[in-house]
């Protein structure tokens, strides 16, 4: 139970003054009073913590009301003021202001007087209780150890779940996340194999898993990262094993993280995505068609400018494709879809294949294309999809960043144990600084040669993923103004 | 060979009255239908020499009619090209491999599909034809 605050009165008008420490006496406060500001001040430096409420009179006459509000905000008091003035004018908007707590007429009626007093002991109390509070919560963290209670109510408290087992797998610990989970009851499940509580499958293998890993000291990290299904939630669990001192497995820690949200939002941000994309490409199939026929004059004779901003809208048509394509591109390898199959790729016939496409749509910028495909090239196990994707965006790459007239040499040869792809263009470049950035998703170059050359910044990061899943390397190179060289190397055995 | 019939079955009005205005710029006669029904009959009535179908379609898709053609031999001998707008990349993985041979499809083209890129798939075809 609190005492009661202590009243500190401030006032000249020695009417006021014992008005006040009668009422206040008469309900059991302890009161101190003081005729001057002065007065007043000597009272808090001498009793500062003997005081917590403070009834001051903003017509003090020298030094005044504000010097000792001032006095208590410098020394952050908690003291708490309450004004007493004739009017509750303008002079107690300013002390209210500087942080006094509200404002009480000379001339109140006791039932006034006990509203104001209330109010203020009710906040003030409040304030201390949450002082009190805050400094009960540091003394129990600041223990150099716990007892059993408060450790279990600190693991109680966490949102995750939490399981603790011995070396022969057997529950040493849980948290009542653990048991709402799996519905264990009270410390039942203490000292039982996990098998035997854990009623689910893949957790009981992974936990199995990573002290068998652990124990055989094979992997230099004893943490292994894991989902699992249960209750219809997603949990992420964390295995984590526990060692000696002498390097002996004796136990494990395992976390369960609740991601069901997270998992269902980016479902549906990838259904979205897919379903856009493909709601977009009947459309886009149609208009590209319609340009097509109008351009060619099919739908009669049309003028040069005419022709010209047509052109441009099928252009602008062709990117909005491509766009579409990268987006259900980047959906498939983000599904973890970066590898689809296995099989032995003639890595030169799909190469051939992806140039065929290219200078096709790069007819008219006139690109001298050199390609060098060495003869005979062993076989790669590959993703087909995956392996078009990447020649398709690096050669792409080349012709669009290449001025008209440009030259783009693709080669394709065994080099020790790889396979190397290297696509060289002697185009626009690219700046030291963007260097480091351009496989990164969204990332575009803007300058004046960009500006006009569109893309989504998506190819070189699709291009990465691909190259990353089959173990293989990319490399560029680069000059500003000179020209861009790009290798990909692909491990022949993995 | 000029004056070949073709029949674009596809349920998108835009697509088919573009494409036949091309086709027709190419010399071939050009006939249409809009659903995979309409389509399976005028495929018996009209003997065209290629048809392009495309697989989203309703009353019966794509598959389904060139399944029907391939297993008819009045009608096994007539290229099909398969036109679809899934993505590129996984209509030539996955879908070739399970639909494309299922369905025995002589090519298939994704859309959106530039009208070069057709034309010149068509022609391949008709040319394997004499
Ligand atoms: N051969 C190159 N020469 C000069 N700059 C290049 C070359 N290849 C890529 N870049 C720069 O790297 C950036 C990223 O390339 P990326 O292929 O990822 O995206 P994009 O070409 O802009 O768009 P898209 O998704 O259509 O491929 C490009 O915007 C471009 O500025
Ligand atoms: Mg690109």
């Amino acid at each position: 139970m609190l005492t009661k605050p202590n009243m500190l009165v401030v006032d000249n008008d020695v009417a006021i003054l014992n008005k006040c420490n009668s009422l206040l006496l008469s309900r059991g406060f302890q009161v101190s009073t003081a005729e001057s500001s002065k007065e007043a001040l000597q009272i808090l430096e001498k009793y500062h913590r003997d005081v917590d409420i403070m009834l001051l009179s903003l017509e003090l006459p020298g030094l005044g009301a504000m010097s000792v509000i001032e006095v208590l905000k410098k020394t952050k008091s908690k003291i708490l003021v309450m004004a007493i003035s004739t009017d509750c004018g303008e002079e107690a908007i300013a002390a209210i202001h500087a942080g006094a707590y509200d404002c009480i007429r000379k001339t109140f009626t006791t039932e006034r007087f006990w509203t104001k007093i209330d109010r203020a002991v009710e906040r003030f109390t409040l304030a201390r209780q949450l002082e009190i509070l805050k400094k009960q919560r540091l003394s129990i963290l600041k223990k150099d150890s716990y007892d059993e209670d408060t450790m279990r109510t600190i693991m109680n408290t966490i949102p995750e779940g939490l399981i603790v087992t011995d070396h022969h797998e057997r529950i040493v610990f849980y948290n009542s996340k653990v048991a709402d989970l799996f519905g264990l009851q009270g410390d039942a499940a203490l000292g039982l194999p996990i098998e035997k509580t854990l009623k689910n499958a893949d957790l009981v293998s992974f936990i199995t898993e990573s002290m068998n890993l652990s124990r055989s000291g094979h992997s230099s990290v004893h943490q292994k990262v894991g989902s699992i299904e249960i209750e219809g939630l997603t949990m992420r669990v964390l295995i984590n094993s526990i060692e000696s001192d002498d390097g002996k497995t004796i136990g494990s820690v395992s976390m369960l993280q609740d991601v069901s949200q997270k998992k269902t939002m980016d479902q549906l941000k990838g259904d979205l995505v897919s379903m856009v994309s493909h709601e977009l490409k009947a459309p886009l199939s149609a208009l590209l068609m319609q340009l097509s026929v109008v351009l060619d004059g099919l739908a009669g004779d049309i003028t040069t400018k005419q022709k010209d901003l047509l052109g441009k809208a099928k252009q602008r048509t062709k990117r909005m494709i491509a766009l579409v394509n990268d987006l259900l591109d980047l959906r498939r390898i983000e599904e973890g879809k970066a590898v689809v199959e296995i099989e032995p790729l003639d890595l030169g016939e799909i190469l051939h294949r992806s140039i065929d496409i290219m200078t096709l749509s790069s007819k008219d910028k006139n690109i001298n294309f050199d390609v060098k495909i060495v003869e005979n090239l062993p076989l790669f196990s590959g993703d087909r999809t995956g392996m078009e994707a990447v020649f398709v965006n690096l050669i792409s790459n080349a012709i669009k960043y290449t001025s008209t007239g440009g030259r783009v040499q693709v080669e394709l040869k065994k080099s020790g144990k790889d396979i190397r792809i290297k696509v060289v263009d002697n185009g626009i470049g690219i700046e030291k600084e963007d260097l480091d950035h351009v496989f990164d998703r969204f990332y575009r170059i803007k300058t004046e040669q960009t500006k006009s050359i569109g893309g989504s910044g998506l190819g070189l990061y699709i291009v990465k993923r691909i190259v990353d899943a089959h173990r293989g390397t990319i490399y560029v190179e680069s000059k500003a103004g000179k020209g861009t060289m790009f290798i990909v190397s692909l491990p022949l055995e993995k | 060979m000029a004056g070949q019939k073709i029949l674009i079955v596809d349920d998108d009005l835009d697509f088919c009255e573009a494409t036949k205005l091309i086709l027709e710029s190419k010399a071939y006669k050009v006939n249409l239908a809009h659903d995979g029904k309409e389509g399976l009959e005028k495929i018996r009535s009209e003997e065209p020499d290629l048809v392009i179908l495309d697989v989203m379609m309703p009353e019966m898709n794509g598959y389904d009619v060139c399944v029907i053609m391939k297993a008819d031999p009045g009608l096994s001998s007539i290229p099909v090209i398969l036109l679809t707008a899934v993505n590129q990349e996984m209509f030539k993985t996955s879908f070739t491999k399970e639909m494309g041979l299922m369905t025995e499809a002589d090519d298939y083209i994704a859309k959106p599909v530039e009208p070069e890129d057709l034309v010149e798939a068509i022609e391949a075809l008709l040319k394997g034809e004499e």
